[in-house]
């Protein structure tokens, strides 16, 4: 069968249950709300009970998390799918259905859509968290009819940790890899399918617990969770720490997912030179987290010890906070390339696709993302320079430039890819430009807090503020939106709206760059960071950024409506709109539940990037050999 | 579908003129940019801004180099219409001499970058550091949420105001009570974490006579979280002249 045949045959056998969507399909999301909250309060009141004391206490959370968290785990559909079996029950039947996005299964599609809807409502509560600090903001004073010092604290908290891990740490990584690994690596579903579909349903409780920290107390850490202020500064810290662990656990089920995938169940003839450029960069972002995220956890988790069992890892008299540092950034340093890895693999899987030219120096680009995330386990410390010994800085100096050369690897491939290509500039194309555009400035400043001298007077300023958001917000959110746009089709058959489109791409970037260039300078200035209050001469650059900001903030709403309307009304696309060579193309759209038919398979004959005129298809269809 | 013909090397000679002019007009605004630097009040400050100015050249010129190729190849190689079907003839998969070159480049500015600002500023930094024969002690005690100075050798114990000699080299012995802190005056251009449990050196030669009211920059400054209280955890610090820091001690010794 050659190729795209695959689009025009009928696949209705395996396009799963044709039921249409019902509202008892959302019983298990009711039962899982309700096991976890009665499970929380159970256990909760229970634990206070018996130590004569009160559910906001650090201990009587602690175990009322655990408990709710199993309890909403079961009720989302775990106990019939998987735990039932393993006591002599019966396994629920697989869904096949529209039912399958609403339960715990192991659909990998139906995980993927989840996660953007997870990843869209974490951002847009994060997002509300950033628009409050930015009023705080509006004047040098307290501002207390808004927020007090201490809601403030806990706002940036809340927003930095969610931010990073239940959007930027899953965006690209859940909403589009968990889609694209399988369809792009020609196999049916992801190597541990039932993994996949746990990892999401850890994501909704672990964020709920941080948005309600404050009921318990807050903690007024920020998102570093810092000992001994972690221990000394309410009971919410509890459910920072709980939370965080929870993300980083579906992470890391993800991550083995991706990594076990692309290893043992690429299509025929996929040799690891043709894996496409988009799965190398999740593979080495899960290689970080495969590798670096139980030093962390277990940081975490001390952290809490310290707090709950009374031992002195790093509190007290004995305690050394500065190892806890060392743990937390053995991971979170990494974890940004966790964000930023398959950032840079959609610039380079978009961009051959748009230009109609192969991806330049293919292999040093994927030596540039194995490369960052082999040396991102060397360089956490430049994240504390000024707490550590002088014997410290220049090794971690020196690593730390170091990763600007495997990361320049990306921008040798890409403009290489567009030089001399005829490029289709559609949303998608226009928001990876912008993307590598506010990198590059989030790139650059990243020398100098690499830079031991600079970095000490700039430490702990608005400049690293602006700096880290020029990586995460304009990069990687920049890339997740344009991943949404071009992939759009795949999912839903229809295509977003263009205009719409460009018209956000280029609010956003005019904004952005309003918001976030103008705290470099605030950080010159003598800005510090995790401020409610500030000296006057700051005013007006914090006036600019938060105007700034709040047309940002407001400019959300267009691709969220983009997105939205389009699902149900967008036009209606082709089975390969962008012309692109990439075998996730060649399967209908949108994909069936399963992607292709019992006894066919793909074959992979060529590289997937070759799109000189009169080349040959790099896959053809052939059938399984029966066993 | 047929091939378009493109003249890259007469593409290539649009980017260096997109080049010229991007590296003019960013470097003309870095220049007026460091020219309104804020306050550099002390040795330490110098150096730390220095490489800090250094970085800033260097990271418009990279701007200007590889954002500028992003823009113009975006623009010079857009296909026409959405409906274009014209396939580029330009399909190589690699270029040896711009691979190499970029090689080469990213490399060696790192190398340097290292050497400096990098290593000869945590040099020179080290060098007062190692050089100060007889520095003037300033016990610093951090807490939630207040700055208390002693200065031990004079006999000033527990004042709130910060009040230091210009051009002699202080030795501020940091210590907390609580949580960590962070000391930092922004105008003497280094900070250093004040960790429980341990005790920590920050060397500083003040150079710029000034106070708080005078200029924003000479403040200290918490700059780690510590809890509701760390945006107010200030103290205010006066530069004075050596005589005038002699009759400061009389006045307030015992």
């Amino acid at each position: 069968m050659a190729t795209n045949e695959m689009q025009a045959q009928a696949l209705n056998e395996t396009g799963g249950g044709k039921t249409s969507f019902a509202i008892s399909m959302l019983f298990p999301l009711f039962r899982a709300t309700l096991w976890g909250l009665t499970g929380y309060f159970a256990a909760a009141w229970i634990t206070a009970a018996l130590l004569g004391s009160v559910i906001v206490n650090p201990l009587p959370a602690t175990v009322g998390y655990i408990v709710g968290l199993v309890g909403w785990l079961m009720g989302s559909g775990l106990w019939e799918g998987w735990i039932r079996r393993a006591f002599g029950g019966a396994e629920a039947p697989a869904y096949t259905g529209v039912e399958r996005y609403f339960r715990f299964g192991p659909d990998s599609k139906s995980t993927a859509v989840r996660y953007v809807v997870f990843n869209v409502v974490a951002f847009f509560f994060a997002g509300l968290a950033a628009m409050a600090i930015r009023v705080e903001l509006l004047t040098p004073d307290s501002t207390g009819w808004w927020m007090s010092t201490i809601h403030y604290n806990m706002t940036f908290g809340i927003h930095g940790l969610m931010m990073l891990l239940a959007v930027a740490a899953s965006v690209i990584v859940g909403g589009v890899g968990y889609y694209l690994v399988p369809l792009m690596l020609g196999v049916r579903n992801v190597v541990f399918p039932k993994l996949l579909g746990l990892s999401w349903w850890l994501l909704p409780p672990a964020a709920f617990a941080v948005f309600m920290s404050p009921t318990i107390g807050g903690f007024q850490t920020g998102w570093w969770g810092y000992p001994p202020l972690a221990q000394n500064s309410g009971s919410g810290i509890v459910f920072y720490v709980l939370g965080a662990a929870t993300l980083l656990t579906a992470s890391v089920l993800g991550a083995i997912n991706i990594a076990g995938t692309m290893v043992y169940m690429r299509a025929k003839g996929m040799s690891l030179g043709r894996v496409p450029i988009f799965v190398w960069g999740l593979f080495a972002a899960s290689t970080i987290l495969i590798v670096e995220a139980p030093a962390t956890f277990t940081g975490a988790l001390m952290d809490l010890s310290d707090m709950i069992l009374g031992s002195h890892f790093y509190t007290g008299p004995t305690g050394h906070p500065l190892a806890y540092m060392d743990q937390f950034w053995f991971l979170f340093h990494p974890e940004v390339y966790v964000f930023a890895l398959p950032a840079f693999a959609i610039w380079l899987e978009i961009l051959p696709a748009a230009a109609k030219r192969p991806l330049f120096a293919r292999n040093w680009a994927i030596a540039g993302l194995v490369g960052v995330s082999m040396l991102g386990a060397m360089l956490g410390v430049h994240h504390y320079f000024t707490a550590v010994s002088p014997a410290r800085m220049p090794i971690f100096m020196t690593f730390t430039e170091t990763v600007s050369i495997p990361t320049g690897f990306i921008y040798l491939s890409a403009i290489g890819t567009l030089w001399g290509g005829r490029l289709k500039i559609n949303a998608a194309v226009l928001l990876v430009l912008m993307a590598m555009m506010n990198f590059l400035v989030g790139g650059l400043t990243g020398i100098f807090n690499a830079d031991v001298p600079a970095d000490l007077q700039l430490h702990n300023t608005y400049w690293v503020v602006a700096h880290f958001h020029y990586t995460i917000l304009g990069a990687v959110i920049f890339t997740w939106i344009a991943a949404l746009y071009w992939w759009f089709p795949k999912v839903t058959g229809r295509k977003i709206n263009e205009f719409w489109g460009k018209f956000h791409a280029w609010w956003f970037f005019v904004f952005f760059n309003c918001t976030f260039f103008p705290m470099f300078i605030a950080g010159i200035e003598g800005m510090n960071r995790r401020i409610a209050i500030y000296l006057p001469y700051l005013h007006g650059i914090n006036l600019f950024i938060s105007i700034s900001a709040f047309l940002l903030g407001a400019g959300f709403l267009i691709p969220l409506a983009n997105l939205v309307y389009s699902w149900r009304r967008g036009e209606k696309a082709e089975p390969n709109p962008w012309g692109s060579k990439g075998l996730e193309w060649q399967i209908k759209s949108p994909t069936p539940y399963i992607p292709f038919p019992e006894g066919t398979e793909p074959e992979v004959v060529g590289p997937n990037d070759n799109y000189a005129a009169g080349s040959k298809e790099p896959f053809v269809w052939v059938s399984t050999p029966s066993k | 579908m047929n091939a378009a013909k493109e003249n890259l090397w007469k593409a290539f000679r649009g980017l260096v003129l997109v080049w010229i002019v991007g590296m003019a007009i960013g470097e003309t605004l870095i220049a007026w940019g460091i020219n309104n630097w804020p306050l550099v009040g002390s040795v330490q400050a110098r150096i730390t801004a220095d490489a800090t100015t250094y970085l800033m050249w260097q990271a418009v010129a990279i701007y200007v180099l590889v954002g500028g190729a992003i823009v113009y190849s975006a623009m010079r190689f857009r296909a026409s219409s959405a409906s274009d079907a014209v396939i580029p003839e330009n399909q190589k998969r690699t270029w040896a001499p711009f691979v190499v070159t970029w090689l080469v480049l990213a490399i060696g500015i790192n190398l340097a970058n290292t050497i400096y600002p990098g290593m000869v500023g945590l040099e020179q930094l080290w060098a007062i550091q190692m050089d100060t024969k007889s520095p003037l002690v300033v016990d610093v005690t951090a807490q939630q949420w207040k700055w208390t100075f002693s200065y031990p050798k004079q006999g000033v114990t527990d004042v709130s105001q910060l009040v230091v000699p210009e051009g002699r080299t202080i030795d501020f012995v940091l210590r907390t009570k609580d949580v960590m802190h962070d000391f930092w005056v922004p105008a003497w251009g280094e900070k250093k974490d004040v960790i429980p449990n341990e005790v920590r050196h920050l060397f500083i030669t003040p150079t710029a006579l000034g106070s708080t009211a005078t200029n924003p920059m000479l403040r200290v400054q918490c700059a780690m979280i510590c809890g509701n209280g760390h945006p107010l955890m200030r103290a205010p610090v006066k530069v004075v002249t050596a005589a005038k820091f002699k009759t400061w001690v009389s006045n307030n010794s015992f």
